[in-house]
């Protein structure tokens, strides 16, 4: 057999395994295993890295980290990044019926659908000239160092499967998300925080919730970590009323002499391993609050990402679905904070912000969702880059799928003023981590109904997603219920024109 | 991952439980000789048999059969051994040009360089390929071989005992010596019935000089009303159960609870497993059907369920079908038939037009929920709209829904029709009408000749506990599962359980009552070196509780738990700000319903409670054939920090307290509620070090004690110092595992 870098795929003793899984800190064994009396030589030798140690990638990665903002619900890809001046020209037109023949909808009436043109204004931005439209006027001075990928396609077009696809490359619930894959092929950077972090704002989670950023059938480790907006960052971070930081200190003494004489007893290495977690939960409880406090960070920088930005009544009136109050500053919190992870060597950082599905009444709600959305992203980006982290750390721009050229029609709508779900052509884009800046991939047709050129299914964007971090999408695998899954499913190739 | 196969078929013993994938650069040598099944057989049935096979003859070209391959399609001979230039198959698989290419563009990776080489060398060297008889020997896997019943071994009085030390003489290991008594009885206490022992379970265990004190205790705890409780939550996490629809939003199911209940009173009554089968699977076509078996057919309804109005509706009633297919497959026969739902199985001998007709046996299957009245209502259900208490079911729908092959997985792509119908591999299904039904699975799968039955479920008996099957892929009895490690004793024990009347807790009864369940789980010198896995079980193994029992045994400790069996789910506290994010539709139960057990938690699919995804429970969206024990810092932060851990802790130390003066007797009690056995001195040394150093940080900060004890009456000091012993004690490893 011959041995590859990638530690995951390496075959480990069954008991190895058990004894590693979970295990997430950095302190091997060997550091612990002073603290045992009798301890076996052949166990102080197996000082295994634990599986969210840091690992070798495929190949020479470009990123080592990634910032994936899931804006769920589905942005309108014609009213932002893809204009269609054919929209308004035949505005209130049907659509040729070809275009339409054996397509499902979730709500249009397909007979008496007609084009919905944009209020929309596109200008070009950068030395490359990407196209934006009015309502993001920030994220348009990024346009140099965004890769925009106009022929995304994805299979469903149900909110609840789509999201699970973009999650974990599939739209059945079940599998491992992204973010788990990676923190399993790579393992973490962090110390003292998880490997796998997720950033919820606007009061409400995706629809398929955490399967979003589960571990699936990989170990239970790899699962993301939500981080609260209020109170504690982690659940049960702190220490209960009356117990001090002293007194934690000199419980978790007591804890590990007694895990020790057990240990010296037994030999089961889990009680080693759970020893160094509790450590590792000790550290955290240190690390987290650190990451979270703010007063280190200049008034500039809490400035440009807009975190002190209040939402406006009318503004509130307009778009009830974005989130209520404090959605603009949670979310420009969580743009800073990402970068805060992505310094501390989180390997994963993983927003959320919904929801974009804006069926009716799109050019206010849109508008507004783009005033929470686009200065912190924008700020994001130049501050890693100002940093030096923008090369290595991955921003990515993804929903579930886009919105269609068509106004939707549902009955008890006057007239439409939004659009439905349309899996077969949207846009997302990516920044940094060796992506190809000021870059569009694809074409899709004058409508924007379908794909002209490179298509680019969700799991051919994962492909290049871990292109991007060293993997080989193909041998990232694992074995469940007799069968070796990745995250691209059967599908999956790397987007070349989409990297540096 | 056409070279992984090639590279499993090597490893596959050493690592098939493992999940592990293993990637090599390199197929073979130059010098190797091509082997048809080593080498090509898994390129063709990768690349080629989806359009190419059983289900579907592109071209009239069929690669999975010699004879047929051989013969050619529409377009005359594919292979000519030893003639390249006019061997077809091989000119379009060498091809670039997309209109001719083999796999065609978008139907899977095409041939790498050095996989095309060796379809050269193949066909070079005489496109050698073994007569279909002799390739049909992967019916030849021991799992589908019928089970006899094998001779005990003169090893041992009892027969488990005789199958292991025969084994274990071979590999010239010795057993371990029993565990100490107190480890027995809180063993069997968590392995039984989930909960600890209480300490004067404790004492009488430990006093008790009666010969058969261990078999008496084994009775008593079977008989426990608690062991339904314990044992249908392994059933649970096979059924996947929930008590939501899943998918989006957190619709509830105000009724999954009954088909819960249904499962603890059948277990308890030891309802044999054969029966237990079929009123699940089809109690609704039992001859007078009555209300229980009905219930019992709530088995299949915890699939997922979409209301979301922009979701395809066929879509999703398919998807259910599928589901009940595979679960059906994994939890009766340990095969992973999934793998069969888009194209013939890549390893066993499932074609795809066999998975539909397994799946032909559900796609009737019509929702109703049945009026089914409660006997004794305890815990006083009301329902919203009306008094009319419900149970999920299903039925047989009066038109049966006609199957078809789903070509590639795709329900609109319809291929040839499929009747019900099982694996030709399998023993045949007698079909008591035309039309064979669910019923008629349902009894064909606990016929006495189905070699997997019986096999699996005595298996994952086995595993509950020990940790680990005879056979360790319990979710895989197929060709790439890994084989048993005791085969002799799996099929004595799947022979036994048959003729027990399909009995599990004469099952149960045989197995705790070995020595081999008895042993040390303490890991010896010469195992670290000689068996790390404990394949041959050569001791116990350490296990880490599951969450609800690591809840139990700290509400238990606590003198908390509310110990009422059956009734809906509940809802426990979250902390108040938690509902940014995941928990913002959690109504927390009032306090007294909390303390109830940790199996009657709701089951949130989307939005599971964290506590129980912390510790690796199942979220109920896909079947779970064994759970991970992970070992994570979230997990220390919870045992260290959770509310209600605290809470137990605190309980802990106030009984202490209460109940005795002396340090000594408050340790004692303090060791004996919480792990079931008096300190060693040298633990007393210690704790009596901590104790001393905890009294005199709370001495410094006496405002904090009224914090810790959570009341400022009684001895507030004292209450806070014990409530800290507690917390240290349950915080141990030892707390949290079943030794």
């Amino acid at each position: 057999m011959k041995q590859t870098s990638l530690m995951p795929l390496l075959p480990i003793s069954d008991t190895r395994r058990s004894f590693l899984t979970g295990i997430s800190t950095g302190l091997g064994l060997a550091a612990v295993a002073h603290l045992m009396s009798g301890e076996p030589k052949a166990r102080a030798e197996e000082t295994s890295p634990s599986p969210l140690a840091a690992r070798p990638p495929h190949f020479t990665p470009r990123a080592r980290n990634c910032i994936f903002i899931n804006l769920f619900g589905g942005p309108s890809q014609a009213d932002l990044f893809d204009p269609k001046p054919l929209l308004n020209e035949q505005h209130g037109r049907p659509l040729p019926e070809s275009f339409t023949k054996n397509v499902r909808f979730a709500f249009i009436e397909k007979e008496t659908a007609t084009l919905l043109g944009s209020p929309r204004t596109f200008a070009r931005h950068g030395a490359a000239g990407l196209e934006f439209s009015d309502l993001l006027p920030h994220l348009a001075t990024c346009a140099d160092d965004m890769c925009v990928i106009r022929s995304m396609h994805t299979d469903t077009f149900a909110h609840t499967p789509g999201e699970i696809q973009l999650s974990t490359g599939v739209s059945v619930l079940g599998r491992p998300s992204l973010g788990a894959w990676m923190t399993y092929g790579l393992g973490s950077l962090s110390r003292d925080l998880p490997g796998f972090v997720v950033l919820t704002a606007g009061g409400r989670p995706p629809e398929a919730a955490s399967a979003n950023w589960g571990s699936g059938f990989l170990p239970p480790s790899h699962q993301g970590v939500p981080f609260r907006s209020q109170g504690e960052p982690i659940l049960n971070l702190n220490n209960p009323a009356g117990i001090s930081r002293e007194m934690q200190r000199l419980q978790l003494d007591a804890v590990r002499e007694l895990n020790a004489r057990r240990y010296a007893h037994l030999r089961d290495p889990e009680i080693a391993a759970r020893i160094a977690t509790y450590e590792s939960a000790y550290r955290m409880q240190t690390a987290a609050p650190e990451l979270i406090d703010l007063s280190g960070e200049t008034r500039q920088t809490l400035e440009a990402y807009g975190v002190d930005r209040v939402e406006t009544e009318s503004q509130l009136q307009a778009a009830k679905r974005a989130g209520g109050k404090g959605t603009m500053h949670a979310f420009s919190t969580n743009c800073l904070l990402a970068r805060r992870l992505v310094e501390r060597g989180v390997r994963f950082v993983n927003l959320y912000h919904g929801s974009w599905d804006h069926h009716d009444q799109l050019d206010p709600q849109l508008k507004y969702g783009c005033e929470i959305v686009d200065r912190p992203i924008a700020a994001l980006i130049k501050d890693l880059k100002q940093r030096g982290l923008l090369d290595s750390t991955l921003v990515v721009w993804a929903s579930e799928f886009g919105r269609t050229p068509l106004g939707e029609n549902r009955k008890e709508y006057d007239k439409p003023t939004g659009r439905d779900h349309h899996p077969f052509a949207f846009t997302l884009w990516m920044a940094g981590g060796g992506t190809k800046g000021g870059e569009v991939v694809g074409k899709t047709d004058d409508f924007g109904w379908s794909i002209l050129e490179e298509p680019v299914h969700i799991n051919d964007f994962h492909a290049t997603l871990l292109h991007v971090f060293g993997i080989d999408h193909l041998q990232l695998t694992y074995r469940f219920q007799g069968r070796d899954f990745r995250l691209t499913d059967v599908g999956g190739k790397v987007i070349e024109s989409a990297l540096a | 991952m056409v070279t992984n196969t090639l590279i499993l078929n090597r490893y596959i013993d050493m690592v098939v439980s493992l999940g592990i994938c293993l990637v090599t650069s390199t197929a073979i040598c130059a010098d190797e000789t091509v082997d048809f099944n080593q080498h090509i057989r898994p390129l063709l049935v990768e690349r080629c048999v989806r359009c190419h096979g059983p289900d579907i003859q592109e071209g009239g070209l069929r690669l999975d059969l010699r004879e047929r391959a051989m013969e050619g399609g529409d377009s005359g001979i594919a292979i000519r051994p030893n003639e390249i230039s006019k061997s077809p198959l091989f000119d379009r698989i060498d091809r670039t040009d997309p209109d001719l290419a083999m796999p065609p563009e978008g139907e899977g990776e095409p041939l790498s360089p050095d996989e095309i080489e060796l379809i050269r060398r193949w066909i070079e060297a005489g496109a050698d390929w073994p007569p279909d008889d002799a390739t049909a020997q992967r019916s030849n896997h021991w799992a589908f071989q019928p089970i006899v019943r094998p001779d005990v071994p003169a090893h041992a009085v009892h027969p488990i005992d005789a199958f292991v030390v025969a084994t274990l003489e071979r590999e010239g290991l010795a057993p371990s010596n029993e565990a100490d008594r107190a480890t027995l009885l809180r063993r069997l206490s968590f392995d039984l019935l989930g909960l600890p022992p209480s300490p004067e379970e404790v004492d009488a265990f430990l006093n008790d000089d009666n010969p058969l004190a261990y078999e008496r205790l084994v009775d008593r705890l079977l008989a426990s009303p608690h062991y339904g409780e314990r044992w249908a939550r392994h059933w649970l996490d096979l059924a996947r159960y929930a008590d939501t629809d899943g998918y989006s939003g957190e619709q509830y199911r105000p009724w999954a609870w009954r088909w819960r209940a249904w499962v603890i009173d059948a277990i308890n009554n030891d309802m044999p497993f054969d029966r237990f089968t079929i009123e699940q699977l089809a109690g609704d076509l039992i001859s007078d059907a009555t209300v229980s078996q009905r219930v019992a057919t709530g088995f299949h309804r915890n699939y997922l369920h979409t209301r979301e109005m922009d979701a395809d509706k066929e879509e999703f009633r398919v998807r259910k079908i599928v589901d009940c297919a595979n679960v059906t497959g994994s939890t009766w026969m340990g095969l992973t038939f999934g793998c069969a739902e888009c194209h013939t199985h890549k390893f066993d001998p499932i074609t795809q037009r066999e998975y539909y007709g397994m799946y032909a046996f559900f796609n009737s299957t019509d929702e109703v929920d049945l009026p089914a009245p409660l006997d004794n209502d305890i815990f006083r259900v009301t329902t919203d709209d009306s008094d009319i208490v419900k149970a999920q079911t299903l039925v047989e729908s009066n038109e049966p829904r006609p199957t078809h092959v789903h070509i590639r997985g795709n329900f609109l792509a319809k291929g040839p029709k499929v009747e019900p119908h099982v694996p030709a591999i399998l023993p045949p299904l007698e079909a008591t009408s035309e039309r064979a039904t669910r019923l008629d699975l349902a009894r064909w799968l606990v016929s006495p000749d189905h070699p997997l039955t019986s096999r699996v479920a005595v298996n994952r008996i086995w595993q509950h506990l020990y940790g680990r099957g005879l056979v360790r892929t319990e979710n895989d009895f197929g060709t790439q599962g890994a084989p048993p490690t005791h085969p002799e004793l799996l099929d004595w024990l799947a022979d036994e359980f048959m003729r027990r009347g399909w009995s599990q807790k004469e099952l149960i009864r045989q197995i705790v009552t070995s020595s081999t369940y008895r042993q040390s789980s303490a890991l010896r010198d010469d195992l670290v070196e000689r068996d790390p896995d404990n394949r041959h079980l050569a001791r116990q193994n350490r296990l880490r509780h599951e969450a609800e029992i690591l809840r139990d045994a700290a509400l238990s400790a606590a003198g908390l738990i509310d110990r009422r069996i059956g009734g809906p789910s509940f809802r426990p506290a979250v902390p108040p700000d938690a509902g940014d994010v995941v928990m913002a539709q959690w109504k927390p139960e009032p306090t007294p319903d909390q303390y109830r057990r940790g199996l009657y938690i709701v089951v949130q699919r989307t939005i599971p409670l964290p506590y129980l995804m912390i510790f690796d429970a199942p979220d109920g969206n896909a079947f779970c054939t064994r759970r991970d024990r992970s070992n994570t810092p979230t997990q220390a932060l919870t045992l260290l920090n959770d509310p209600l851990f605290f809470e137990c802790a605190r309980h802990v130390g106030r009984r202490v307290v209460q109940r005795h003066q002396t340090t000594n007797e408050r340790l004692q009690q303090a060791f004996l509620l919480t792990l079931g056995r008096t300190p060693s001195a040298e633990e007393t040394d210690e704790l009596n070090t901590f104790l001393a150093e905890q009294s005199k940080l709370l001495n410094k900060y006496p405002a904090f004690a009224g914090d810790i004890a959570g009341s400022s009456t009684g001895d507030v000091q004292e209450t806070a110092l014990w409530s800290c012993l507690a917390r240290v004690l349950m915080n141990t490893d030892e707390f949290i595992s079943r030794e």
